[in-house]
């Protein structure tokens, strides 16, 4: 019987070699596309600071403070909302079919493919999603839907992996929004500069539910 | 640090990533999509896509399964956008038999043929496990399936692979 088990396997590591080879196919040359050096100022940008009133002393007490006392926390945490402020509004210019303005929901599979269990339950409650696309961002399973809002497509983001302190606005060409914290992670709502989102934020809020 | 010498740091490690894992990402996506010309374009908007969210990479060690992730992806949209229809294998256009060009091997041409007819659920693992080393563990969680699923797909991609080599 062993004998057997061993011949198997020995079977299959022979075909496994066999395998690999014929998966070694020839790989043209390189053809790297044109790269464009980052403007983070055009993806996204975060609300100017307010000039502050204060005399110059005071702000330079304050910037030691700043410095000494809280820099190594809350620099790591400035960057992180920064960088995802501008990987959530870079990701909406690859995603053209979310722009469809249309009325057809997407069905109740497509909503589950792009919202695994794994990763949380979406309620659809009387939302008309009509963009459900399981995607990628900053190297984790983020749930990308869109629902129809009253100036147009609502771009919803889950993103369980990805936590922000407080609520990040976004500001891109023609769009705005906003990365809500919630629970383990966050959510980002974007939607047209006239669209009314608080509504809708309570809504999305109301729908989600984590995968614990 | 200036911006200029930051982005050509950024190039650079962006160059280097790509040095070393660009034949992984094209032979991912030419198995992925059995398309020597299509594979081609999956991979310049992988790299595209790469390189905007370089900074979301904090550790080069997890960049094959990073840019590998990115081609999987860009290879999903990529037949969502033109909703290609599946490969006819008996009527193969030029771009996809040259993923098929002959080989003074005439075993490992067969057996490329028999992995190029698989299903995609099937070509998929074998290809994650077998080209790119991936444990069944980690293919589950790439393709959002359970281990015993995947170890399901190996059995049967290698099974018929191996009727397929005894019949030729």
């Amino acid at each position: 019987m062993t004998g057997e088990h061993d011949n198997d396997f020995e079977q299959y590591q022979a075909l496994d070699l066999k395998i690999a080879k014929a998966l070694q196919i020839d790989v043209p040359e390189l053809r790297m596309p044109e790269l464009r050096d980052l403007d983070t100022a055009k993806v996204a940008s975060l609300p100017a600071r307010k000039r502050s009133m204060k005399p110059l002393w005071f702000a330079i007490a304050a910037t030691v403070v700043l410095a000494t006392s809280i820099s190594l926390r809350t620099s790591d945490l400035f960057e992180t909302h920064n960088s995802l402020a501008a990987e959530v509004l870079a990701h909406l210019d690859h995603e053209p079919r979310a722009f469809d303005n249309t009325r057809i929901p997407v069905s109740d599979a497509r909503l589950a493919r792009a919202v695994p269990a794994s990763l949380a339950v979406y309620e659809r409650g009387s939302s008309l999603i009509t963009y459900a696309q399981h995607c990628i961002i900053n190297g984790n399973d983020v749930p990308h839907l869109v629902i129809q809002g009253q100036h147009g497509p609502v771009t919803i983001l889950l993103m369980p992996y990805e936590q922000v302190k407080e609520e990040t606005p976004l500001d891109g060409d023609n769009v705005k929004g906003v990365i809500l914290p919630f629970g383990k992670g966050s959510i980002a709502i974007i939607g047209d500069r006239e669209e009314l989102l608080e509504p809708i934020q309570k809504n999305v809020v109301n729908s989600v539910t984590w995968a614990t | 640090m200036n911006s200029s010498s930051a982005e050509g740091k950024r190039r650079q490690r962006f160059d280097s990533l790509v040095a070393v894992f660009h034949q992984d990402m094209y032979r991912f996506a030419a198995w992925l999509c059995r398309d020597k010309a299509i594979a081609e374009d999956v991979v310049q908007e992988a790299l595209l896509r790469a390189w905007k969210s370089l900074d979301s990479l904090r550790d080069d060690a997890a960049a094959k399964h990073w840019l590998l992730t990115i081609v999987r992806r860009e290879n999903a949209r990529y037949f969502e956008r033109r909703r290609l229809e599946t490969v006819d294998i008996d009527n193969l256009t030029a771009s996809q038999a040259a993923l098929l060009a002959e080989t003074p091997n005439r075993e490992l041409d067969d057996l490329r043929e028999a992995i190029f007819g698989l299903d995609d659920d099937y070509r998929e693992p074998l290809v994650l496990q077998v080209l790119m080393g991936y444990s069944t563990n980690e293919i589950a969680e790439m393709m959002g399936l359970k281990q015993g699923a995947v170890l399901t797909r190996l059995h049967r991609a290698r099974h018929k692979l191996k009727d397929s080599v005894a019949e030729a």
